[in-house]
């Protein structure tokens, strides 16, 4: 933890409108994560954990406020140059795993590959890398309906892998899994920032997986509560 | 059931925009169907429509039409002494022949020449055809090469109006008159007297002979008896049973808007069940609790037939709606039987637009019924499950 | 696996639905490629080998009055001339038909090869029938539809003529347009109508392209201010002359043909869009995944592009084999000789099928565009 933090969030503010009412999501945010880090954040539902996570994934926007992510302010980016960002700093693995339905295990994990210049001999070797650091490399060639809902999160993060992000940004990843599954796949993400040197930043609201990370943040009404 | 109705009223208004068009397909192959078949059925008012059931037509024999039917002066003067010809005032028989012939005009919106079919008529014609009156200018005068139109055929060809002139077969024709045939046949054609008419187109011989018998049983007899006598080789048919056959141009619009409805209700038959499966797809654990509450498959199945039902419903009824404002408006084709221009309205009646929605419902009972038997067969607990 | 991979495995995702949309614009299509062949039917009667050459003359009156028999010679004499015969439509009904859908026409013989060269008649049979007054030639369409072989009788019972014809078949023709027409004296005709001096019209066959216009010229002046002035025009003109009788009809066929195409164009567009719109968390995944906004618009039009292709291939190449291997005459009761898909009504409808995928994915498209990534996720159906 020597360079500078990975992300840096400043006065980070972010208001909805609901209707007529403007709701305030989050509320003058400052944070730094350093890179490696496992964070955890935890609050109770409308606590503003999800909508600070889509930010910094760069898949919705503040109000106000900078987020640099990797010395850049993603904030300023536009629609595109922030899916091409996505798509090589960010990896995302989400609640319900979203993968898509008609594409086996191999090809999921293949599809970010997709934007990218590679042969398809160096995606194989890619996809194959990733599918078996989630111990999957058997279960290529199957549907998400014929895997488990652990088996089917662990082809999410190995999809979220495969691009060879610096950050890996998990919603509530054991939210739909038994906690047998869940311990499979939190221990991925632990394996992830302490040997592989990713920054993980997780959302939960489950003690026991905020357990697994190496520091916990807890939001409640838009607001960082201090330890 | 009741309740169910209202549940799926309201689904249905979740999902509008795929609804809508929906319906509004639908609603449009209604009243593509509705306007063919209400041309078919101005065709067909307009040949019902047409004479008087006192008088008798007679025709030579074999043929189709007045347009292509020979009466000789002799058959005329033969038939028109016959007993049971009812005579007027002045003791003469109430009997008219009237020359036919086709003449090629062109229309007045420049697309082209149509054939129109000329009656060559006497007095005693125009007083057994009481449909055609006068509504603007005069009768023709014998002698003076003067005509008379029929408003629609005026509104649709060059040159028929009041005033106007136009030449045929080397005779140049005055219009002198507007007539209204009030619907009928007559509403295809150009009056001129008839000995004029003999003259000017170099004819002998008549092309019909309308008569008007004493009485019913005297028309019933001679009937008989001009199609029992050899000689004359006549045919002798009431007048409106005449044009009551003149409807074979219908046949084919009938087949047409048939075939069109077929073909274009398929298309929406499956964008329908395309619909429906979405909608009991979004609706999976609605459905669920519905089962959970209570509910049978069988009333879950029969729900969502209503819902096709009321869909389709709502698609036949606006359908009726789009084609309405062409009730009524007169347009034009090629008659079969006489190769002339028959002029007719649209007609939409109660019962085509009844067909119409009937057929609507028809089409959204099929189109729901695969849908509806998934919904029912949801199972209950993965449905409850469901996302 | 491929980008294109991608789209095909998405679009078959959910197979049901993917047909589905396929059928409704398949059919949708179908019909309105029927109905453009119906038109192009109405509106271009094929034209005969030999028909630039061809002069019809009629009475200005009307089709349905005759010509005096007296202006043959003046017409021969025409420079320019180099056939002519009378043509006169005798209208009857074949047997016990209530509606004959094949036209009879009384002519002379002798003229057959001038006129109508390009139908072809063995030449004992052509000599039969010369040598034949109560014999008559019929179309190999005809003859099929009827089963009438040569030497058989035919008989017609007159509509437009008073008379029945009694005759026999010695020679069945083939290589014109509409192969259906059949063939008699007219010298038979004038017998049997008491020798009215009329005839129905002329055909004239004029010696070469260059003189036709003269030709007509010459012939209408002819009998300018007689008691049966005449309307000479070419073959193509007299019939696109019948064509313009049917204005109406083709006015009704082409707003039926547009009223198809937008109701194709709102039902099938609505259900793809449908199909689409279902499928926005798919797409919000993808564009958390780094795929740009327009990538999203390529898989969107590609899938429903593919969907109305499939969906044309389908409904206007059914058509087109269902129209080219059907008897055209048997399946419209004779109204068409033939039913022709042509490749502009081909192009028109690929057209109306291209258009289709672009509407269709409009909708989509400019939901993904308003789609934030967030909201895309929390969509559930």
């Amino acid at each position: 933890m020597t360079a500078a933090p990975i992300v840096q969030i400043r006065a980070l503010t972010k208001i909805f409108l609901q209707g007529e009412i403007n709701v305030t999501a989050l509320d003058s945010i400052d944070l730094s994560i350093e890179s490696g880090e496992f964070l955890t954040l935890m609050g109770p539902s409308g606590s503003g954990k999800s909508t600070l996570l889509h930010i910094i994934a760069g898949i919705d926007r503040p109000t106000r406020g900078e987020c640099i992510v990797q010395d850049r302010n993603i904030a300023a980016l536009n629609e595109s140059d922030l899916a091409d960002w996505r798509n090589q700093n960010v990896g995302f693995v989400f609640q319900t795993f979203n993968l898509i339905p008609v594409l086996t295990a191999y090809e999921n994990v293949e599809l970010p590959l997709l934007l990218t210049q590679l042969s398809g001999k160096e995606r194989r070797h890619l996809v194959t890398t990733a599918l078996e650091m989630v111990g999957l490399d058997d279960r290529m060639k199957h549907l998400p309906k014929q895997l488990s809902g652990g088996q089917e999160q662990r082809v999410a993060i190995a999809r979220a892998l495969v691009t060879d992000p610096k950050l890996v940004v998990a919603d509530e990843p054991t939210g739909n899994l038994d906690s047998h599954s869940a311990n499979e796949v939190l221990d991925i993400l632990r394996t992830l920032s302490r040997d592989a040197g990713k920054t993980v930043i997780m959302v939960t609201h489950d003690p026991k997986a905020a357990a697994y990370g190496s520091r916990t943040i807890h939001l409640e009404k838009g607001e960082l509560v201090p330890n | 059931m009741f309740s169910l109705f209202k549940y799926h009223l309201r689904s249905v208004l979740v999902r509008w925009r795929s609804t809508l068009a929906t319906i509004l397909g639908l609603a449009l192959v209604i009243a593509v169907f509705i306007l063919v078949q209400s041309l078919a059925a101005g065709i067909e008012k307009s040949s019902s429509n047409t004479g008087d059931p006192r008088n008798l037509l007679v025709t030579r024999q074999g043929a189709l039409a007045e347009t292509t039917s020979v009466i000789t002066r002799d058959q005329f003067n033969i038939i028109r002494y016959l007993p049971g010809v009812a005579r007027d005032a002045t003791n003469q028989p109430i009997a008219s022949g009237d020359v036919l012939i086709i003449i090629n005009l062109p229309r007045n919106n420049g697309t082209g020449n149509a054939n129109v079919m000329v009656r060559g008529i006497a007095p005693t014609g125009r007083a057994l055809r009481p449909q055609a009156s006068l509504v603007e200018g005069r009768w023709f005068a014998p002698g003076k090469r003067e005509a008379v139109a029929s408003r629609r055929l005026a509104g649709r060809m060059a040159n028929l109006q009041v005033g106007q002139t136009f030449k045929t077969g080397g005779v140049e024709l005055t219009v002198v008159g507007i007539f209204d045939g009030q619907r009928s046949a007559f509403d295809s054609e150009l009056w001129i007297d008839a000995d004029e008419a003999r003259s000017a187109f170099d004819r002998p011989d008549y092309s019909s002979l309308l008569l008007r018998p004493e009485s019913d049983e005297a028309l019933l007899q001679l009937k008989k008896h001009l199609e029992g006598e050899r000689r004359l080789k006549v045919k002798a048919v009431r007048e409106v049973d005449y044009y009551k056959e003149q409807t074979r141009t219908a046949g084919p619009i009938k087949w047409l808007g048939n075939g069109l409805a077929i073909v274009m209700s398929i298309g929406a038959l499956f964008a329908a069940m395309n619909t429906l499966y979405a909608s009991v797809g979004a609706r999976t654990r609605e459905i669920g609790t519905l089962r959970v509450l209570g509910f049978r498959r069988r009333s879950i199945l029969l729900g969502f037939l209503l819902e096709g039902a009321m869909l389709s419903g709502i698609g036949g009824i606006l359908g009726c709606l789009l084609a309405l404002p062409m009730h009524g408006y007169s347009t034009g084709t090629l008659g079969w039987e006489t190769f002339t221009e028959v002029v007719f309205d649209f007609q939409i009646t109660p019962l085509l637009a009844a067909k119409g929605i009937a057929f609507a419902i028809i089409v959204g009972l099929i189109g729901s019924f695969l849908p509806a038997l998934r919904a029912a067969r949801l199972p209950v607990i993965s449905s409850l499950k469901a996302a | 696996m491929t980008i294109p991979g991608f789209i095909v495995k998405n679009a078959l995702r959910n197979k049901r639905r993917a047909a589905l949309c396929v059928l409704s614009v398949a059919a949708s299509l179908f019909l309105l490629v029927s109905l453009l062949v119906v038109l192009n039917e109405f509106t271009n009667p094929p034209e005969d080998v030999g028909a630039s050459l061809r002069i019809a003359v009629r009475n200005k009156v009307s089709l349905a009055t005759p010509l005096p028999v007296r202006q043959r010679p003046l017409i021969a004499k025409i420079p320019g001339v180099e056939a002519i015969t009378a043509l006169s439509f005798f209208g009857g009904k074949y047997k016990g038909e209530e509606n004959t859908m094949f036209a009879q026409f009384a002519m002379d013989p002798e003229q057959l090869e001038l006129v109508f060269g390009e139908a072809k008649l063995p030449r004992e049979q052509l000599e039969a029938w010369i040598a034949n007054r109560t014999s008559c030639i019929i179309g190999v369409d005809t003859a099929k539809r009827y089963n009438v072989k040569i030497g058989d009788k035919f008989q017609l019972i007159g509509q437009i003529y008073p008379v029945d014809l009694d005759l026999t078949v010695v020679g069945i023709y083939k290589g014109t347009t509409d192969d259906r027409n059949v063939f008699f004296h007219q010298k038979l005709l004038d017998e049997l109508t008491g020798d009215l001096g009329q005839v129905g019209m002329w055909w004239i066959k004029a010696r070469s392209p260059e003189e036709v216009p003269g030709v007509i010229d010459r012939i209408n002046a002819a009998f300018t201010n007689t008691s049966a002035e005449v309307l000479a025009e070419t073959e193509r003109a007299f019939q696109l002359s019948f064509v313009s009788m049917w204005a109406n009809i083709k006015v009704l066929i082409s707003s039926i043909c547009s009223v198809v195409v937008f109701a194709l164009i709102l039902v099938s567009a609505s259900t793809m869009s449908m199909a689409i719109r279902e499928r926005m968390r798919e797409l919000s995944v993808l564009k958390a995944l780094g795929f740009r906004r327009h990538e999203l618009f390529a898989f969107i039009l590609a899938e429903s592009f593919g969907l109305a292709a499939v969906g044309f291939l389908l409904g206007a190449g059914g058509a087109w084999l269902l129209y080219s291997s059907v008897n055209a005459p048997t399946l419209t009761g004779g109204m068409f000789p033939t039913l022709d898909v042509t490749p502009r009504i081909l192009a028109f409808s690929a057209l109306v099928a291209a258009v289709l995928g672009v509407v269709s994915s409009l909708a989509p498209a400019l939901a993904v565009t308003r789609m934030s990534v967030v909201d895309g996720l929390k969509t559930l159906d």
